[in-house]
């Protein structure tokens, strides 16, 4: 090796280190500020990217790029939670699960904005117009307090996914009607409709084997009715389950109550176990993968694409993938409807599910220049304009003056079941403990799911830990 | 060893000289000591660090000097080992005496503490019991399975056969997978709607058949993909011991009519015999970090969750880094113990052998 090669060797090490040192938060001049961000990577935030590149023009004029790291699901968590922990400071954009704010809030890493809020009232005004149970779900930390850290990036509610050729076939509706005495659901109005009771019928009704008949032709495979999330993973059989709890008048811990609020006693009341029972009783009109306490949301999900399944109930953000010819063998014979709910007792249906989507957030380390673009990248991304062109090529929006806009239903089939759904979203904790409660109340329902152990057991050993857990870090006295 | 050239005298202990290790020694630690004390801990550390860097450099100077050659040439190789190795593991032993969250900021000396939650505390406690008895049970039946299936594949292709070569890279494809990779492939194997394993066995009972519905079929999923996956190195191991018995000790013993049966006992066994437990110490160290079978598979579902996968959901996705790092050593602990109990064993077979 040359004394020059050396050289060149140590110029370019050093360059690289540099870069390595100063990351994304790159300022070269006052005029190019660099925003980083880290995504999980799947369409709603290709999309924000694509719409950024090609429309964003700052009003500063300075010259503003969105950086981001498209970061696979299943990785998203640990990657940015390794990110952040690890001080490397790298991203001033992180799309969060709305529950990891606590843990990050505590952390130091996400910034409060409500000062950014109150220094720009367009801010404050467009921010004011997003839908209560997503903003509180989204931006609030302590949960439904004033202090504010996140913006919606996609919203996501569960949504009821059906296939209309077999519900809707004349042969099906008249042997439903026989053996029920009700009308099979069809159309968007009559899923709307349904309770979980009945689609426990269609789940009965239509477990079909290979070869049986199905919507007039016999089945190519074994068929089910119904499916929604029971998988171990992450929170995979939670948001499901917590719908079911919160409508048949139970409750999970409630930090808006901390710290006189309990978890022994709510969490496992006789209206919860109920729930879970109830729960736990639909999975046998399910594919038979629910047994094994994996079929999670990706699962059920191709199922449902596959065409084993006449319902699934599952986000909507996995909904793209149905409506393409290419990857769904079912893309052209879809409707959609409200997710089932519990009968009121003045004959109202209660519809209270687990809110979805993420949020964005700011980090505690972003530069004043650069928070002065992001707050106009992030009132531009929230304009009314923008909003329609996401929710356009499929996203969602929780801005109130767009999704009440008639246009909005027609952007694609399951938007009908988006606003009225928002009322009826809650959400699980945001505390700093909220993985080590997930993962062990998941391992619980996972033994409940498998057939392991009952619903009470599983409740009481969800309860237990709970107290103590949030009583030990002083969120139950 | 030629001692007449290590006849530079050693520097007097306060002598200020660049091969004077005893002082570089005394002056590194009460430098650190006081960097420690008045600095903040983000300087600190590399004021120690630094320190430790000088204290190297000097023993380098000092082996050269000295015509230590031996020591400077694996003084490289000691470096990174220390860098990349020693210094976290002597960081998370330290952090596992401390209270500390890696998503927090503040950190507590608190002793045993972490040691006694791992072991006795009423909720965490059965937990690692439960996944170790998991990871031991792991141990046993994958590595015994790899162990037969491997020995089993090398005593066939140590014989010649046509398209021996061919089959040779076929079998050896899947240690080359990505353990991701394969570990979907077999969730699709194993699923009951997609699967074929469940469509096979469905044609033939006339049932549905789930695999893992139940821990005896998970863990036997997860056990047949490990196989799947590692008996190949099994396999090349006792390959290459196969390879290397030499001819003429079968034609010796063809010509004293032994039977097959006693030729591999005292001919072909002894030869492979300490590759076998080559094979045996590799994998029953990589068994004990069995994870991404079973989380890719089952997710730790049907009671299958491993010690690897326990450290993993507390120290990685819960935050709760000292007392990940205190179980951790404690599986270290037995891992050694029993990786020593082995050695010793293997050491005094051979002996007596």
């Amino acid at each position: 090796m040359t004394v020059m090669m050396k050289l060149k060797g140590l110029a370019t090490a050093a360059g690289f280190a540099a870069t390595l040192m100063v990351g994304g938060a790159t300022i070269a001049s006052a005029e190019d500020v660099t925003l980083t961000m880290a995504v999980p990577d799947w369409p709603p935030t290709r999309i924000m990217k694509k719409f950024f590149d090609e429309q964003y023009k700052p009003k500063s004029g300075n010259t503003v790029k969105l950086d981001v790291d498209f970061i696979p699901w299943p990785d998203f968590y640990t990657r940015v939670n390794a990110s952040l922990t690890s001080g490397e400071q790298k991203y001033n954009f992180i799309v969060s699960d709305s529950q990891w704010l606590g843990a990050f809030v505590e952390g130091g890493y996400f910034r409060k904005i409500n000062d950014l809020l109150e220094a720009d009232p367009d801010f404050l005004a467009t921010f004011k117009t997003i839908h209560p149970n997503p903003l509180n779900a989204y931006s609030t930390y302590p949960h439904k307090s004033e202090n504010y850290y996140g913006f919606p990036q996609f919203p996501d509610v569960l949504v009821n996914y059906v296939r209309k050729d077999i519900v809707c076939h004349d042969e099906e509706q008249k042997n439903f009607q026989a053996k029920y005495g009700k009308k099979l659901p069809c159309t968007g109005e009559e899923l709307d409709a349904m309770t979980w009771d009945d689609f426990k019928n269609v789940g009965e009704f239509f477990r079909r084997k290979k070869g049986d008949m199905l919507a007039g032709a016999p089945a190519e495979d074994d068929f089910y009715g119904i499916a929604y999330q029971a998988g171990k993973g992450y929170d995979f059989s939670s948001m499901q389950i917590n719908g079911f709890i919160w409508q048949m008048g139970g409750d999970t811990w409630d930090e808006t109550k901390a710290p006189t609020g309990q978890a022994e006693g709510v969490v496992n009341s006789p209206e919860a176990i109920a729930a879970l029972d109830k729960y736990l009783s639909l999975i046998e009109y399910m594919p038979p993968v629910a047994k094994t306490g994996t079929m999670d949301i990706f699962v059920s999900d191709q199922l449902f694409r596959e065409g084993k399944v006449a319902m699934n109930i599952d986000w909507i953000g996995l909904g793209e993938a149905s409506l393409d010819p290419k990857s769904s063998k079912v893309s052209d014979k879809l409707v959609f409807g409200l997710m089932p709910g519990t009968m009121g007792a003045d004959g109202k249906i209660i519809r209270w599910s687990n809110i979805g989507g993420q949020p964005f957030v700011l980090t505690t380390w972003t530069t004043d220049s650069q928070i002065k673009e992001a707050v106009e990248f992030v009132k531009w991304w929230l304009s009314n304009d923008i909003q329609h062109q996401f929710a356009q090529a499929g996203g969602q929006s929780a801005v109130k003056a767009v999704y009440e806009d008639p246009k909005y239903v027609s952007y694609r089939p399951w938007n009908r079941a988006w606003a009225p759904s928002l009322d009826w979203q809650k959400d699980v904790w945001h505390v700093p403990q909220f993985f080590e409660l997930l993962t062990q109340q998941q391992d619980q329902f996972d033994l409940a799911i498998t057939g392991k152990q009952d619903a009470k057991t599983t409740l009481d050993s969800i309860a237990k830990f709970q107290q103590d857990k949030l009583k030990e870090v002083g969120l139950i006295e | 060893m030629n001692t007449a050239v290590r006849d530079l005298p050693a520097p007097a202990m306060f002598e200020f000289d660049a091969s004077n290790w005893k002082l570089a020694i005394l002056a590194g630690l009460a430098i650190s000591i006081l960097a420690a004390l008045a600095l903040p801990a983000s300087l600190s550390f590399w004021v120690i660090g630094a320190m430790a860097a000088m204290i190297a450099a000097v023993f380098a100077i000092n082996a050269y000097r000295r015509k230590y050659y031996g020591g400077l040439l694996v003084a490289p190789a000691i470096a990174v080992l220390f860098v990349m190795n020693i210094f976290p593991l002597l960081w998370s032993l330290g952090l596992s005496f401390f209270a500390y969250q890696s998503n927090q900021q503040t950190i507590r000396f608190i002793g045993l503490n972490n040691y006694i939650k791992v072991l006795t505390n009423d909720i965490a406690a059965p937990a690692n019991w439960d996944a170790l008895i998991n990871t031991g049970m792991f141990v046993v039946s994958t590595v015994a399975a790899q162990m037969i299936a491997g020995f089993l594949l090398a005593m066939l292709f140590a014989k010649q056969f046509p398209l021996r070569k061919y089959l040779l890279i076929l079998v050896l494809t899947p240690m080359m997978l990505s353990v991701v990779a394969s570990g979907v492939f077999f969730t699709y194997y194993y699923d009951p709607t997609f699967g074929i394993l469940s469509y096979a066995i469905g044609e033939v009972t006339g049932e549905q058949f789930i695999l893992m519905d139940n821990k005896l079929g998970a863990v036997t999923g997860i056990v047949f993909a490990d196989a799947w996956m590692w008996s190949p190195f099994v396999m090349l191991l006792v390959l290459a011991g196969l390879v290397s018995v030499p001819k003429y000790l079968y034609e010796a013993a063809a010509i004293d009519r032994v039977s097959k049966w006693r030729q591999f006992w005292t001919i072909t066994f002894p030869y492979i015999r300490g590759l076998l437990m080559l094979a045996l110490l590799f994998r029953t160290i990589e068994a004990f970090k069995l994870y991404d079978l079973v989380y890719i598979l089952i997710r730790g579902g049907q009671d299958t969750k491993t010690i690897a996968y326990l450290i993993a959901e507390i120290a990685n996705e819960q935050n709760k880094t000292s007392e990940g790092a205190a179980l951790s050593y404690v599986i270290l602990f037995m891992v050694i113990v029993l990786t020593n109990l082995y050695l010793y064993l293997a050491n005094r077979r051979n002996q007596g052998a």
